[in-house]
């Protein structure tokens, strides 16, 4: 196909919109609406461009280049229209002092500032509209401010078609036109599950968590308080993105250096309380095989996931795993064996999370596990911190995690990618089974960012098969197939964000397939750096069972590491 | 040249209409049926202007088990009243005309999709279907000829939106009342992604009468590219408003305005809006043009609805601009950002205007600027016009200040 863009020839083999065909062409349109992850939608017609022989502008997004068309993408008439529409959209963006890009969660990822540059907007000539919605903040997790919204449609699309979950909608015609919850009820009283996915798809600050920054430092300058803090596996591949580093840069020392300036007593590692929850789910998964027990068994470290399932797939609760998720399983250690160790009384220890999730913030405060853990920091928001106390990150001397909850397995770290937890889990169930030692620790085949990925693996001469879904949409594909029969499982993973954590709404902003990937590589690199690789072998995990728990499954486990769920639908 | 709409059909029974467009149609085959509207000249009278023939020629060409038939009977311009007038004292014939577009369309399935407001609209159309039903005329096998059609009617919930085909198909199918991205166009992938020919009440009511005769009168009326006669519905400032038939190229709109409508009611002439609130007005400079397409697209305007709102001098123009663009800002479906955010700038700034009494010419340089981005890039008919009469206003009497 031949196709001439700006008066230039290019050919292309196949069937493509004009908006990827001028991208090969290393040309830049502009887009609000569009996004990589969603079906193309057309609404904010930024992206439009002029096609010689039609009388209209046309979307490049949804329209198809044809043979011999002939596409301009910055002629007058374009650049003159995409002027305005901007000047529209900021104009009804509700920026008046209160609302003011100072203070927008999105001050350093907003994507309709970039988008006007790239147009060339000078100035705003109508006067500014607002909608006068009041905020939402009935969620745990996510608050929305819809005086931001400019109704793109990306939350509600991400929602349906990614994560299948259909909390968002759009309500009302014309200008009243809005982005809400049903009945609007607001985000704290519909099937949310809190994955945040949603803020990372807004172009505006329109959507964000609920900060507990406040809070920690109220923590933190608390002298009567001690306040400890454990850092998530898919942080430290992350954090280096909000000081200008590349996409996967790993900067767990320098994260831990930083954590000790902000004042905290002691820096621990989610990832310990990972190879804590492998033990525990590795014999849990084991004692269901040799039991008869109810397979396939279900990971439990996402607690988006838990929720999505509680809401749509009750029948399904007995597969869950009984244990807590490594972020709970960290606070219930922290405030018995750990504080007892130190003789602090468990009402002055502060356990602080950062996690690269918002449903943490929901998960805290489930009835069944309330008070393991305190505040919940995202990644961006423990970002924010550093930067509000003045450290320059990436720039810190590297410093290692305090001991005993510091120390972890390369087995932990690959909790933050899709499949890690499987993998983890299969590195602990094989040498627990077998009692030989594995050749090969790495588990190709749960790796890599597609949405379901499967594998049968031979423990002990039986075929074991397992599954990992990322993103709730692939969950319920997952689930539906499971529930008609056509597949069968052992085991299943299960994550709420696309890519597993190293996607999750709390991470930086643009979490894109490019960051992903990214991200995830270096997760990998983390676990092969790492001279032990697997959570039994963890010498502190070795020393708890020995000193509090006993053994895997013993009373004192299930009594501070397993939890219960609810049917919620 | 007689007058097809007016004289026939009204009070009719039901034995005693014979369907004889029908029967003819039934009885020449599909493709005859479509050369016949074809070679009549016959265009969409939504206000598009399509050419009738070729829409319902693409959709029989495809191959498709399940196509669709809709009449669009979503009225909704402000000062039209013309598909009413039809719906109310021409039933039959409308009805003989979706059956009609079904056969020829190869489509066993029609909606026809009403205006909320319209309740007398609907009683009457509603027990006619019943009627149709009972003498054969819908149903399987119509009048022994092997061709098989349903027939149903769908309220519209009240968006003036809907009018627009792939709002109203988004409608009928039960989603919320917004334009679909075009292509696919209905033709070919329309109500529930089948083949869909979407005509206006004119349309098939014409179609229904074309069809009546052996011959084909209709192409013999009006002008080479404006054939046949147009129902112009009068409102606004004359002494006779009503529904008017109006044979292509035989009368100027000032005519149409003196000869048919009596004459304006008030001093003196100060515009006319010609075809809907989607069209640029003609000032009284302006009115001595012939009523066609072509001579209208010419002055820079159009007959769109053939919904005529005639305006005394003594009016503010600055209120109808505003009233216009209030409507405007309430109707847009907000799904496009252009229209949904363009026609809600546009109806805060002619309101201060309006307040004020004049515009100042940064705002007629910020009205025309929005009017050029909406009609270049919306997603639908709505919003490209949305603007037109509003700009073309200021256009016209920019200089003219209005007493408040």
């Amino acid at each position: 196909m031949k196709v001439k863009i700006n008066n230039r020839e290019y050919e292309f083999d196949k069937e493509m919109s004009i908006l990827d065909a001028v991208k090969s062409a290393h040309i830049k349109i502009p887009t609000l609406c569009y996004s990589e992850k969603l079906e193309p939608f057309g609404s904010c017609r930024l992206c439009s461009v002029e096609i010689k022989g039609e009388r209209t502008l046309k979307p490049s997004c949804v329209t198809k280049i044809t043979d011999g068309m002939e596409i301009y993408t910055h002629s007058d008439r374009v650049r003159k229209t995409r002027k305005t529409i901007m000047e529209l959209i900021i104009a009804s963006h509700g920026i008046d002092c209160n609302l003011n890009c100072l203070t927008c969660s999105k001050s350093g990822s907003c994507e309709i500032k970039e988008v006007a540059e790239e147009i060339g907007v000078t100035e705003v000539r109508v006067p500014p509209i607002s909608n006068g919605l009041s905020k939402d903040e009935s969620s745990y997790s996510i608050v929305r401010e819809p005086q931001k919204c400019i109704v793109c449609n990306r939350c509600v699309r991400k929602c349906s078609e990614v994560q299948s979950v259909n909390i968002l909608t759009i309500a009302n015609r014309g200008p009243d036109t809005y982005v809400t919850t049903f009945m609007d009820k607001g985000m704290g009283n519909v099937d949310c599950t809190n994955c945040g996915q949603c803020i990372l798809e807004c172009p505006t600050g329109a959507l964000h968590e609920v900060y507990h920054m406040e809070r920690v430092w109220d923590a933190i300058s608390d002298e009567d308080k001690f306040v400890i803090v454990q850092t998530a596996p898919a942080v430290r591949v992350a954090i280096a993105e909000e000081f200008g580093g590349e996409p996967g840069k790993i900067a767990t020392k320098q994260m831990v250096a930083g954590l000790r300036l902000l004042g905290f007593d002691k820096v621990f590692d989610t990832n310990f309380s990972a190879d804590l929850t492998i033990m525990e789910e590795a014999n849990e998964f084991l004692e269901r095989f040799k039991d008869n027990g109810k397979l396939p068994l279900f990971t439990s470290c996402s607690p988006g996931w838990i929720k999505f399932l509680e809401h749509n797939y009750p029948e399904f609760i007995d597969n869950l795993s009984t244990c807590k998720s490594p972020q709970q399983m960290f606070g219930a250690v922290a405030k018995t064996y750990y504080a007892n160790k130190l003789g602090i009384p468990r009402e002055k220890m502060v356990v602080v999370s950062v996690m690269p999730c918002t449903a943490k913030k929901y998960e805290r405060v489930r009835p069944e596990m309330k008070g393991d853990v305190d505040y919940v920091l995202t990644t961006r928001e423990l970002a924010k911190m550093f930067k509000l106390a003045g450290i320059d990150l990436l720039n810190l001397q590297e410093e290692e995690y305090d001991e005993p909850l510091g120390i972890s397995s390369g087995a932990a770290a690959i909790f933050g990618a899709t499949g890690g937890v499987m993998e983890a889990a299969l590195r602990t169930a094989y040498e627990v089974i077998t009692g030989k030692e594995l050749e090969n620790l790495n588990f190709e085949s749960v790796r890599g960012i597609e949405g379901i990925k499967e594998a049968t693996v031979a423990i002990d001469g039986i075929n074991v098969k397992v599954a990992v879904a990322n993103g709730l949409g692939n969950a319920r594909r997952v689930l539906e197939m499971i529930k008609k029969g056509e597949k069968e499982y052992h085991f299943v993973e299960f994550m709420a964000c696309p890519g597993g954590c190293i996607g999750g709404g709390g991470q930086p902003i643009p979490t894109n397939n490019e960051t992903l990937n990214k991200r995830m590589q270096a997760i990998y690199e983390v676990d092969s750096s790492l001279p032990i690789r697997k959570s039994h072998e963890n010498p502190a995990i070795k020393v708890l069972y020995e000193e509090f728990l006993g053994e895997p499954l013993s009373e004192k486990s299930h009594e501070l590491l397993h939890t219960s769920y609810v049917a919620r639908s | 040249m007689e007058k097809i709409f007016l004289k026939t059909d009204l009070g009719k029974s039901i034995e005693e209409y014979e369907f004889s467009g029908l029967k003819n149609a039934l009885r020449m085959g599909p493709q005859n049926v479509i050369n016949k509207i074809k070679e009549s000249g016959l265009r969409g009278r939504g206000g598009a202007g399509f050419p009738t023939g070729i829409k319902w020629e693409t959709v029989y060409s495809i191959k498709n088990d399940t196509k669709f038939v809709i009449c669009n009977a979503d009225e909704g311009e402000p000062g039209t009243f013309k598909d009413r007038f039809l719906l109310e004292n021409l039933p039959f014939k409308v009805l003989e005309g979706i059956i009609i577009s079904g056969y020829a369309t190869g489509s066993n399935y029609g909606y026809i999709y009403i205006r909320g407001e319209y309740v007398e609209s609907i009683k009457i159309i509603k027990r006619l279907i019943e009627k149709l039903y009972e003498k054969n005329v819908l149903g399987k096998n119509i009048l022994d000829s092997g061709f098989s059609f349903d027939l149903k009617l769908v309220r519209g919930a009240g968006a003036y939106v809907c009018g627009d085909e792939t709002s109203l198909i988004n409608s009928i199918e039960g989603d919320r009342g917004k334009s679909r991205i075009k292509p696919p166009l209905p033709v070919f992938e329309g109500l529930y992604g089948q083949p869909t020919v979407v005509n206006n009440v004119e349309t098939l009511a014409a179609a229904a009468e074309i069809m009546k005769y052996d011959n084909n009168p209709y192409k013999e009326m009006g002008t080479e590219r404006s054939r046949g006669t147009k129902l112009v519905s009068i409102s606004g400032d004359v002494k006779k408003p009503g529904v008017y038939e109006v044979e292509f190229g035989s009368l100027t709109i000032k005519e149409i305005i003196n000869d048919l409508a009596g004459g304006v009611q008030g001093e003196k002439l100060g515009f006319v809006i010609p075809g809907g609130i989607s069209t640029e007005v003609l000032t009284e400079e302006e009115v001595n043009v012939s009523y066609t397409y072509e001579n209208l697209q010419e002055m820079g305007s159009n007959i769109g609805s053939g919904g005529m709102i005639v305006v005394s001098a003594e009016r503010n123009y600055l209120e109808i601009a505003k009233n216009v663009s209030d409507f405007f800002r309430d109707e847009t479906c907000g799904t496009c950002f252009p229209c949904r955010e363009g026609n809600k700038n546009i109806s805060k700034i002619v309101s201060d205007i309006y307040k004020r009494g004049y515009p100042t010419s940064k705002e007629i340089e910020i009205i025309s600027d929005i009017k050029y981005a909406v009609s270049s890039a919306a997603r639908c008919g709505f919003g490209e016009s949305s603007l037109n009469l509003i700009l073309s206003l200021f256009d016209k009497f920019y200089n003219k200040k209005v007493k408040v």
